[in-house]
């Protein structure tokens, strides 16, 4: 299995896993049933040992205040970092006191008191919260059987309760933990049966009949029930849950939009054949659309305060950049939909984070057919893309290299002498000082690709062959590029140092005009060193490689 | 086991102490006994012990470089050899050297802190999980003896961090590291600087407290290398701080009085400008609230810092840094005041370009470094080099206020000269450089963008400062502007017009006879690459004709240029004799009687002590051209070469001059190729000695030797089986040598291909089923796309010479259906991955005999192959080449693919020219093979069509109509 480290702080783009219900909106999510309690003591002053014999008592009246009193609890817990809303793994002291009452058998109890509503969205707000919180408070609620629970509460007559069970299970989705049986809870909410009444929810013929904090929880849940891989989500629940998905695509709330984008772009993170399950169910022409989303520049501040998440463009292009790094037809899918006309904007945006995902994309449409990286250069791409090689920041820098590198492996010979031509070297070449080996290796086999281009043009008489590549070399000196690649000559790292020096010999020693000619039979495997380099998924995520096409060689004789 | 007892400490201490000796007799005996017992357990606890316990300082430090010498030896388990340290050792080792490490004097802690990195390296962190708790543990020591060892030890096993691709398995290793290290390293960070200002006066604590202070900015450097960590994100406010503070810093105490070598403050400020320039490069975002302070500091830390030698290093990553900010568009306005303009170019740029003394004292006496630091670039670390890149950065934003602030500088400058070149000829320097930085730029951008650049006129500076200097009468006179100019003319050459520089050629040969190193090396140099600047129609830019004047004195004045003290061995002056040779060509003919003695003599001498590659290459190169040019007017010339090169070549094969013996085989193919008639005896007397297997052991000898036995094959095939057919197994068994190796298996095919090719067919005819069986072998031991090709290549050429019928059979004679396995199992399937025009045709001719000849294709189960086979035929034809690699081999070892041998240094005019052994007999194999089936269809009427028609696929059979058409026939 492949396991992701990093040392970075987890991304700020990224999407919440877990959220709690802390009631910082009253109208909406609050609890409707407040006045039944109003003239009870606060619940904030229950002890445990009061809620225990509270939820325990014969009375649903005691049971409801009981369960309001456990709900406070969930509540109580840092609230210094509501604001975040990002929950991280720290220790909930007044949750872990609920845990060790042995209160979430109960609760899990009263969800199913349909008689009562009050108690059950206490109930389901409060394992809510507990759900949200550490792995082993999430497992607590799973092993009390909440899960069944909760899927028979989608379809309640009462959207409180409703809602707040969906939230739950999206929660619990959300909580990425592998059983024995190499299922996650993802999958176990699939199993008990959530997925469809969700898409019944989602199928009504108005979508705005939903209050819009209601949608917004259906849709994050729907995305923690695509999200994660190794496995991946059943791949029934996925084609069950796509026509839901792309009617949200259609929606107008933002936030709604957002998430139904991400959702589409962890169901695009995989492998070639995941990728088509999407692009089969029509999905890929809304997807572009949604390039062109909004700025965030011209959303008023108050939203600005919920974070970039909620903008579709961010999920939208990593979902689009999932589709490329699949087959050339899946690619050749977004370019028929004109997804290229939105890259000047993206690569020119604002913001670095979607310059990178942007060039990270067309990394993978120039690892294509020499028709695509056509349509890269038909839609004005490549003066840009060298601006973002030269001044983006450096992990943009980094996949625009990987974009100017697939291009001069698979582009033909009129393509790599117009990227030439339009001043890639210089900015290349700089960045043979980036501080990060791959990036240079990478840049070096750039660099080789077009010599070596030059070297295998058809058509073309050794002499010019001669010619250009002494003319290529001038321009690699005149920009200092030589004296880069002579100081990695020193390079500490052996694969730098070796492609360095092999440049050199190759192309730097001087030896350029002599006859030169392979001898008989000269089976020289050309690109033994530098195979064509393969679709590379972003760094965020764990890398998955396009496999070149295997050959068919038969067993031995 | 050796006991761990006092006689063999004793025993142990006294070899030490012989290993010291000065004496061979009793050093190598000591060291030899040592090496036998290193593999009994307990040697390294009874080496440490003896670090630990002896009284002797002397002893124990050669304990310690004994030990950290048998660590590096030893340490690594290598898979499929023994463990060669027993696993008690190992534990004891861990257990006991960090301590041992920190409480002993410097010079052993360097080398137990080396061991330590050497074990860390291998074990940590599985296998040592406790190593850096225990290092961390010793921060709280408050001895800093002690924290500096741990921080160099640290330092040792982190810096790969610096250069090694990420990986999960390293990140992990990392983010580890970071979990027990970052913390307190920060503390002790904080703990140092407070240290600092209570002993502000002490200078021997605070020359302690700096080299921690350096030993930690290193460690920021690469725990911060792969990304940014978390935790270093969470406290940049404390490092950044501290840092900035660090740079603003100076303490009187602690300035040095040497000018050369670095103070400790300086280390440390060069090494914070490294760390801000990491931080500006890679992580800009987070970085960007402290970056203008850090630009203010340093900006001032350049302005107030001297010329002295110790501040290189720190001036040049400053300036680096500076330029590396500059040309980012969100930091321009940081730069775009006029005043700062005017006084970054004032005080950081035009006092770093100067000429200084340092430089005066390289150029007159160590002009070797002078040349490799200014003309090859080496000069990466230099104030001139980081000037210049300075220039670029700021003309990215700032083109036009840069260049009108030089211009009145290099006027100026200029000027100055002008009124006394004799006490001011360094304005002049200083002002080409500065043109010559501009202009680069320049030229960047021309080449980029077709965009000439206005500001700077190339040819005006030229004219009227470049080649007065150039055409002075007085070679010797202010050879360092001499040298400017000669390189000036080098680097623009591309952008001068052509008149100009064909102006310049006589006065460049006339300063080939300048004293100076330094100047007669650049002028050899522009010259040889003039002569390789090509023209328009992409011939060379000079015509031999018009070089043709000054052949006599170029030619003279190259040759005693080589006798200038000095210069006995300089590579540009050989290089510009081959380059010269090659534009030149017949023109040299009336001279190359008296230069080929020159060179000879020149080749015996190098031989005795081979000791400038380069030099040595070119040598070489220029005689493979005497004989080449020489030869082609007069073929019979070659036996006068042969008598004057032979003596040599004798002498060098026989005192077996490793770094020759390719060449000279390659020289001597060269010359046997030239012979029309038989071969001569004097090579048939050697031939017994080139199949000797030494000879084949070192790989660099390989491709010259395969190349040189194919053309005593091609010359005289017939002579060895006639009078030497005992040597042709010792043949084969080179073949069979070359064929077991994945990288030298196609040298063992291009043999084989001669063999088939030149030998009589009833000379080779007892051995020809081993062959086949060998090559089966390493099929099925280890089959790789280069050999599968070069496979088919042989096969198919066995084909065209011996027949199809011949093949057929000596395949089915070594395992009955075995010809049809090889069609259906690597010839339909891999023929495709054929490249080379000469192989793909070998293929084709082969094939289509294999398909229209071989009775067994039509009358056996083969059958069935035969429409595949042609489909195969049809498809080397018309689709592109398969070049794909299976996954498995795109990691073959780089040492293991052709072209990557250093040891063989392939000689460009020695070149063989490709041989087509099927030759003019078949011009087209396309109308080969419609007028071979035709031939066919008419031997068996109405098979062909109906075979065609069933198994052929639409677009292949398309194809095969359009041959039928081309060569008029029609299949019956």
């Amino acid at each position: 299995m492949e396991v992701n480290v990093e040392l970075r702080k987890a991304k700020k783009d990224e999407q919440m896993l877990k959220r709690r219900n802390v009631g910082s909106f009253p109208v909406d999510a609050s609890s409707p049933y407040q006045d039944q309690n109003q003239n009870a003591q606060s619940s904030q002053h229950w002890s445990v040992e009061d809620i225990i014999s509270g939820v325990n008592s014969q009375s649903l009246d005691q049971q409801l205040q009981a369960t309001q009193a456990a709900r406070d609890y969930s509540l109580l817990t840092d609230i210094s970092n509501t604001n975040s809303k990002l929950l991280s793994r720290e220790k909930h002291p007044p949750i872990d006191l609920i845990v060790e009452a042995g209160l979430i058998s109960q609760l899990v109890r009263f969800l199913a008191l349909s008689e009562c509503p009050p108690i059950q969205f206490e109930a389901a707000w409060a394992l809510t919260n507990i759900a949200s919180g550490t792995t082993d408070q999430t497992r607590a609620v799973v092993e009390a059987g909440a899960i069944p629970a909760f899927v028979c509460l989608v379809a309640s007559p009462h959207p409180h309760v409703s809602e707040q069970a969906i939230w739950a299970l999206g929660n619990i989705a959300g909580e990425y933990v592998l059983e024995g049986d190499g299922s996650t809870y993802r999958d176990k909410v699939i199993k008990h049966g959530a997925v469809g009444p969700l898409l019944v929810l989602l199928s009504v013929p108005n979508l705005s009949v939903y209050a819009t904090s209601y949608l917004r929880n259906v849709t994050w849940t729907l995305s923690n029930l695509c999200r994660n891989k190794n496995p991946a989500p059943p791949l029934a629940a996925v084609q069950h849950m796509l026509p839901g998905l792309l009617r949200l695509l259609h929606h107008d709330d933002p936030e709604a939009l957002a998430d139904a984008c991400w959702a589409v772009s962890y169901l695009t993170d995989g492998p070639n054949e995941r990728i088509e399950v999407v692009t089969r169910a029509g999905l890929v022409p809304r997807l572009t659309q949604l390039l062109a989303s909004t700025d965030i520049a011209v959303l008023p501040p108050l939203i600005l305060t919920h974070l970039s998440i909620h903008l579709p463009q961010t999920p939208t292009l990593r979902a689009v950049g999932n589709i490329v790094t699949g087959t050339d037809e899946q690619t050749q899918g977004v370019l028929n939909a004109g997804a290229l006309a939105f890259f000047p904007g993206l690569l020119t945006h604002r913001r670095s984070g979607i310059q990178k995902e942007a060039a990270w994309t067309l990394s993978n449409i120039t690892a294509g057919k020499d028709s695509q990286i056509q349509e890269v250069i038909g839609a004005g791409l490549v003066p840009l893309l060298i601006n973002v090689l030269q001044q983006g920041d450096f992990k943009t820098q980094k996949e625009a290299v990987w974009a100017i590198t697939n291009y001069t492996s698979g582009g033909s010979v009129q393509q790599v002498a117009y990227l030439v031509q339009s001043g890639v070297l210089s900015p290349l070449l700089n960045l043979l000082s980036a501080k990060d080996s791959k990036t240079v290796l990478v840049v070096m086999d750039a660099i080789l690709n077009i010599f070596m281009m030059n070297d295998s043009a058809p058509n073309r008489q050794a002499a010019d062959k001669l010619g250009e590549t002494e003319k290529l070399c001038l321009m690699v000196e005149g920009c200092g590029g030589l004296d880069r690649i002579e100081a990695l000559q020193t390079h500490e790292n052996e694969m730098i140092y070796k492609a360095a020096l092999n440049l050199i010999e190759k192309y730097f020693s001087g030896e350029v005009s002599g006859c030169l000619t392979q001898p008989l039979g000269g089976a020289v495997v050309k690109k033994t060193m530098h195979p064509l380099l393969p679709k590379q998924q972003l760094t965020v995520t764990p890398s998955k490689f396009k496999t070149t096409k295997a050959l068919s060689v038969s067993e031995t004789l | 086991t050796m006991e761990l007892n006092d006689a063999n400490l004793h025993t142990l201490t006294e070899y030490l102490q012989k290993t010291l000796s000065p004496d061979p007799l009793v050093r190598r005996p000591a060291e030899k006994f040592l090496e036998s017992v290193e593999g009994n357990q307990n040697y390294p606890i009874l080496l440490l012990t003896a670090l630990e316990k002896s009284q002797d300082d002397v002893i124990r430090v050669c304990a310690a470089v004994t030990f950290k010498n048998y660590i590096k030896r030893n340490w690594r388990i290598v898979e499929d050899e023994p463990n060669k340290i027993s696993d008690p050792d190992r534990t004891a080792v861990k257990a006991n050297i960090v301590n041992l490490m920190l409480t002993s004097p410097e010079q052993i802690q360097k080398q137990l802190s080396d061991a330590i990195s050497i074990i860390g390296r291998e074990d940590f962190p599985q296998k040592w999980p406790d190593l850096l708790t225990e290092m961390v543990t010793r921060f709280q020591s408050g001895d800093f003896h002690i924290i500096n060892g741990v921080l160099r030890t640290a330092h040792s096993l982190f810096k790969r961090y610096r250069h090694e691709f990420k990986s999960n398995e390293l990140w992990m290793e990392i983010k580890l590291v970071l979990d027990t290290f970052a913390q307190p390293l920060t503390e002790l960070f904080k703990a140092t600087i407070d240290l600092c200002q209570t002993h502000a006066t002490d200078i021997n604590a605070l020359k302690v407290l700096f080299s921690s202070l350096t030993l930690i900015s290193k460690l920021f450097y690469s725990l911060n290398f792969q990304d940014l960590p978390e935790f270093f994100e969470d406290n940049m406010e404390t490092w950044m701080t501290h840092f900035h503070n660090l740079l603003t810093l100076d303490n009187k105490l602690l300035q040095t009085e040497d000018e050369e070598e670095a103070g400790l403050l300086e280390l440390l400020k060069s090494q914070i400008c490294d760390n801000a320039a990491l931080y500006a490069q890679k992580y800009d975002e987070e970085f960007q609230p402290y970056l203008p302070r850090f630009v203010t500091a340093i900006w001032n830390l350049l302005v107030t810092t001297g010329q002295e030698v110790k501040y290189d290093l720190l001036v040049s990553n400053a300036i680096q840094f500076l330029a590396s900010v500059c040309e980012r568009p969100h930091y321009k306005h940081l730069f775009e005041d006029q005043n700062t303009l005017t006084s970054i170019c004032e005080k950081v740029i035009v006092p770093n370009m100067e000429f200084r003394s340092a430089d005066e004292e390289a150029f007159e006496d160590n002009s070797e470094e002078y040349i490799i630091r200014d003309l090859e670039g080496s000069d990466i670390d230099t104030r001139r080099r980081a000037a210049c890149d300075l220039v670029r950065g700021l003309c990215r934003f700032f083109e036009g206020p840069v260049t009108a602030i030089f211009s009145g500088y290099v006027n100026s400058m200029l000027t100055e000269y002008a009124k006394n070149p004799a006490a001011n000829w360094k304005h002049k320097d200083s002002a080409i450089y500065l043109v010559t930085s501009l202009a680069s730029k320049a030229q960047t951008q021309k080449h980029g963008i077709t965009q000439a650049n206005e500001l700077v006129n190339l040819t005006e500076f030229f004219v009227s400062h470049i080649l007065p200097d150039l055409r002075s009468p007085s070679v010797n006179e202010f050879p360092v502007l001499k040298a400017d100019a000669v390189k000036y003319v080098m680097t623009f050459r591309s952008q001068l017009p052509k008149e100009q520089l064909l102006e310049t050629v006589p006065l460049l040969v006339a300063h080939l006879r300048a004293e100076s190193t330094v100047q007669h090396t650049y002028t050899a140099h522009a010259l040889e690459r003039l002569f390789t600047m090509r023209g328009p129609n992409n011939s060379t830019l000079f015509s031999a004709t018009e070089i043709a004047p000054f052949t006599e004195q170029l030619l003279n004045n190259l040759f005693n240029a080589l006798a200038i003290p000095g210069s006995s061995e300089n590579e540009y002056i050989m290089k510009a004799i081959m380059r010269s040779f090659s534009l030149l060509q017949e023109t040299i003919v009336p001279y190359i009687p008296t230069l080929i003695g020159q060179l000879t003599h020149k080749l015996l001498l190098v031989s005795k002590n081979p000791s400038k590659p380069h030099f040595n290459h070119y040598l070489f190169e220029s005689l493979c051209l005497s004989i080449r040019i020489t030869c082609k007017a007069n073929p019979a010339s070659v036996l006068s070469f042969e008598e004057a090169l032979f003596p040599v070549f004798t002498e060098i094969l026989q005192s077996d001059v490793q770094e020759f013996v390719p060449y000279v085989f390659q020289v001597m193919s060269l010359l046997l190729e030239i012979h029309t008639s038989s071969i001569p005896s004097s090579y048939m007397a050697l031939f017994p000695h080139l199949l000797q297997p030494v000879l084949w052991e070192r790989t660099g000898n390989i491709p010259p030797l395969v190349r040189l036995l194919q053309a005593y094959l091609e010359k005289g095939g017939t002579t060895i089986a006639g009078s030497a057919p005992d040597k042709i197994p010792g043949l084969l068994g080179v073949f069979q040598k070359l064929i077991a190796s994945k990288a030298n298996d196609h040298q063992g095919f291009y043999l084989l291909n001669s063999v088939v090719e030149h030998m009589p067919p009833e000379s080779i005819g007892q051995y020809r089923k081993q062959i086949f069986i060998l090559l089966f072998q390493r099929l099925q031991s280890s089959k790789t796309t280069k050999f599968i090709k070069s496979f088919l290549v042989f096969v198919n050429l066995y084909c065209v010479k011996y027949g199809a019928i011949a093949l057929q059979e000596i395949f089915d004679d070594i395992q009955p259906k075995m010809f049809g396995m090889v069609l259906e199992k690597i010839v339909i399937p891999e023929v495709q991955k054929v490249s080379g025009q000469v192989e793909k045709k070998i293929c084709a001719v082969g094939i289509t005999k294999i398909l229209t000849e071989c009775p067994a294709m039509m009358d056996t189960e083969y059958t069935k192959l035969w429409p595949l086979v042609l489909q195969a035929l049809i498809g080397l034809f018309e689709l592109p080449e398969d070049d794909s690699i299976p996954d498995d081999e795109h990691f073959i070892d780089i040492e293991d693919t052709p072209g990557y041998q250093t040891a063989f240094s392939q000689l460009a005019f020695a070149g063989k020219k490709e041989h087509d052994p099927i030759g003019d007999a078949v011009s087209n194999p396309k109308i080969l093979l419609a007028q071979s089936l035709h031939k066919l269809s008419t031997a068996c009427p109405g098979r062909v069509p109906s075979m065609l028609s069933t198994s052929l696929n639409a677009e292949a059979l398309q194809f095969l109509q359009g041959y039928l058409q081309a060569a008029s026939v029609q299949l019956v």
